[in-house]
């Protein structure tokens, strides 16, 4: 047992996750039957495992993430009737309805075998549509309702630092549903590709491996062009460091 | 008689080849399947049938070579003479050569390819001052090397020949040569890699220059070819007698262990009787010559002196040191497979001791960890990122390999700024010392000399142009920036008075001049 805490140093183990939300216009009828008149979306927020399960209309979620999350609690706008919902178990989301988009804290506490301390992040909940100008823009409902679901979902992956044994053997077991190597659904819209607005258009988005390929090109190309504008400006320097001196000399021999 | 056939065949131990035929049926053609190979009598081929053994193939009368056919019509080429330009010539002269009249006359002159030409390296006085000083060699006088060097397209001993810095210490080859190679190491070395490390290593390792080696070598050589031929001989002499030597001396060992054996037996307590099997000499005798393997006499206590050239020469003639990667820990694929199926990855533990509990790093977010710029320029690189689509605060995919790729962006991003940093400044300097030329000019020009201002201004307009939107640094800067671009007014305002009439350029020129100073 002792062995079992003790830190495997140089090694740091990774979960992919995802989180974010998705948003649906609530119909007349059910905004009737709802308490609260004047909200005119449903949304679900959540944290899960950046893999979709085949044939599921929802992101994510192929995984359960409980082995090493023991609670994921979202700290909702004050307006709400008790706003830090804490979720227990899987899986880790929350519905609710409401009228505006507003900053969602999420706080993720590890299961006690990690010996981690609770991470948390902010989430933008996003009940209107994207545009491709990136600009927020509030459509009418019934156009946003023939739009469809609203999905905004952010990647990332959680990392434990020289894990302890025991800690390191329970994430062994779990190991990740890998994302699809190729695109088979849309992709998830990310306000950092505005490329992706295109292809994240006509159905429930997926995360795939490809994203990250692409992403790395995307990065790969602008550091290629930074450094081939870098090259012009060396030799504009170069250029105008000849002048300079040029200069200095007629400078100094008239003197 | 009839059977003789399959008598031989069954002495040869050939298998009967039509068993279901009797013998006295006429034989189908078998030949249909197998010809009859050349070289074998009509006779000897019907008597032993298509499995012909190798050797009897092999009889066949070996085949001339056939002539080529140098005689048809049809075969022969057709040259012309056609005109082409050499794209390496600037001046577009035509030249003239036979070419196969079917190629292509639009097709490239094809020993143009192998005009190849280097890569030329230049530096800032930013870069230099920051990467490049070196006690030994001024700016001007690395700024004539690498110009010389360029001349003449690093043929080194062409480039130690014209190589005439006047006010600089006399230089010898390998001073130049590991001049030029540390600039351009170094420059490699520190400037943003377009490419990946790999190809980066390799470039920096083409340039490597070891000076001190370098000179050893030549050194060697030099003391190798000045022998007098007293001095070779006397060298062979030892080399053989050093050969005998360790003959007899071997032998001696041996015939003493023999008798110690026979003697006191094998266990008679003197263990360092080992025979010795002749070391590194054994292996120096076989194929190297004997001038360079009496180098090995030190081991031997030869009461003649060797010469000091042949001690030396021992040491690898080739000075490239050629630097070989890191060597990585030994990682199996099984290994690395469990790794990416876990989403592990293992670092180097470092070895300062005993990690503490407060020195543990807690979980985090991939996306905590994305580069940040520097607070001072940061707001110039987001916009400059902005432009190329790119968002410093977030990523789609925060994953190691993004958030290094990312970070390289940021580097090359960060040096971008700087070098136009950099450029501003420089122009604001040029700006100052155009203003000071151009006041003590019209000072001149009030005398009467127009001539010399109007050539000058001509190259005012393209570097103050630019300095409008260059970065003002404090109060000094700005109130410099604006004196130029005023100073560019005014002068343009000059410049335009010389074109229009040559004749009253001295009252308007000494005008603004007035009103500054004032």
């Amino acid at each position: 047992m002792s062995n079992e805490r003790v830190r495997v140093r140089g090694v740091s183990i990774y979960r992919p996750f995802i989180y974010g939300n998705t948003a649906t216009v609530l119909t007349p009828k059910e905004r009737d039957a709802s308490q609260a008149p004047d909200h005119t979306h449903r949304w679900t927020v959540a944290v899960r495992s950046a893999a979709s399960l085949p044939d599921s209309d929802q992101v994510g979620g192929a995984d359960d993430l409980s082995y090493f999350i023991k609670r994921v609690t979202f700290k909702l706008h004050d307006t709400y009737a008790n706003p830090s919902r804490n979720v227990d178990k899987p899986p880790f989301e929350l519905t609710e309805t409401g009228w505006g988009e507003f900053e969602i804290q999420i706080r993720i506490t590890f299961v006690p075998e990690s010996g981690e301390k609770a991470i948390s992040f902010y989430h933008h909940l996003k009940l209107h549509p994207w545009t491709e100008s990136g600009e927020p823009e509030i459509p009418p409902l019934d156009v946003a309702m023939k739009a469809g679901p609203v999905h905004a979902w952010q990647y990332d992956e959680i990392v434990f630092h020289d894990p302890y044994q025991n800690f390191l053997t329970l994430l062994t077991q779990h190991p990740p549903t890998p994302m699809p190597k190729t695109k088979r659904k849309p992709v998830p819209y990310h306000l950092a590709n505005p490329a992706s607005f295109t292809t994240s258009k006509g159905g429930v988005p997926e995360f795939n491996q490809e994203m990250e390929k692409e992403e790395l090109e995307r990065l790969e190309e602008a550091r290629k062009s930074v450094i081939a504008e870098q090259d012009k400006w060396r030799a504009i320097l170069i250029e105008k460091e000849k002048e300079l001196e040029r200069l200095l000399k007629e400078v100094g021999g008239q003197a | 008689m009839a059977a003789s056939a399959a008598d031989i065949r069954s002495a040869l131990s050939i298998p009967e080849a039509n068993t279901a035929a009797g013998p006295s049926q006429p034989k189908k053609p078998t030949q249909s399947n197998s010809r009859k190979p050349e070289g074998i009598s009509r006779e000897l081929y019907s008597l032993i049938g298509p499995s012909a053994p190798s050797l009897a193939a092999q009889l066949a009368k070996p085949r001339l070579k056939q002539k080529p056919n140098f005689g048809g019509a049809a075969a022969r080429t057709k040259w012309e003479l056609r005109t082409f330009r050499n794209p390496a010539r600037k001046d577009g002269l035509d030249l003239q050569h036979w070419t196969k009249a079917y190629e292509d006359p639009n097709a490239e002159y094809q020993f143009a390819k192998y005009n190849i030409q280097t890569t030329q390296y230049t530096y800032s006085q930013d870069e230099y001052t920051r990467f490049l000083e070196d006690s030994e060699w001024t700016k001007e006088e690395t700024d004539y090397l690498f110009s010389v060097v360029q001349e003449f397209d690093l043929r080194w001993y062409i480039i130690y020949d014209r190589y005439e810095y006047t006010g600089g210490p006399i230089r010898t080859l390998e001073d130049l040569k590991d001049r030029y190679y540390s600039v351009c190491r170094k420059l490699v070395r520190n400037r943003p890699w377009a490419g990946d490390e790999a190809s980066k290593a390799q470039l920096i390792s083409s340039f490597q220059f070891d000076k001190d080696r370098e000179l050893t070598r030549k050194k060697y050589i030099l003391s190798l070819e000045n022998r007098t031929p007293d001095q070779i001989a006397e060298e062979e002499a030892l080399y053989v007698e050093v050969k005998r030597l360790e003959h007899t001396e071997r032998r001696f060992k041996r015939d003493r262990e023999n008798l110690l054996r026979i003697l006191a037996g094998i266990d008679s307590g003197l263990p360092d009787v080992v025979e010795d099997d002749g070391g590194p000499l054994g292996v120096l005798a076989d194929g190297v010559g004997p001038g360079i393997s009496s180098a090995s006499t030190t081991r031997k206590k030869s009461t003649k002196k060797g010469t000091q050239s042949a001690m030396e020469v021992d040491t690898p003639t080739t000075p490239s040191v050629v630097g070989t990667p890191a060597v990585k820990r030994p990682n199996n694929a099984k290994n690395a497979a469990f790794d990416a199926q876990h989403c592990i990855i293992r670092t180097e533990t470092p070895s300062t001791g005993a990690a503490t509990k407060a020195a543990h790093q807690p979980a985090y977010l991939r996306s905590y960890k994305l580069p940040s710029p520097k607070p001072a320029i940061a707001p110039k690189i987001t916009q400059a990122l902005a432009e190329l689509g790119i968002s410093l605060t977030r990523l789609v995919m925060p994953t190691r390999d993004t958030t290094a790729s990312l970070e390289a962006l940021l580097d090359a991003t960060t040096a971008l700024v700087e070098t136009k940093r950099v450029v501003d400044r420089v122009n604001q300097e040029i700006g100052v010392q155009k203003l000071r030329l151009g006041m003590r000019e019209r000072s001149v020009s009030v005398d009467g000399e127009t001539k010399t201002d109007g050539d000058n201004a001509m190259e005012v307009d393209g570097p103050n142009a630019a300095d409008g939107e260059g970065e003002t640094e404090g109060e000094d800067g700005r109130a410099q920036s604006v004196m130029s671009t005023r100073s560019v007014k005014s002068r343009k305002h000059a410049r335009r008075s010389v074109s229009i009439s040559s004749v009253d350029t001295t009252s308007t020129r000494a005008g603004p001049k007035r009103q500054k100073r004032g």
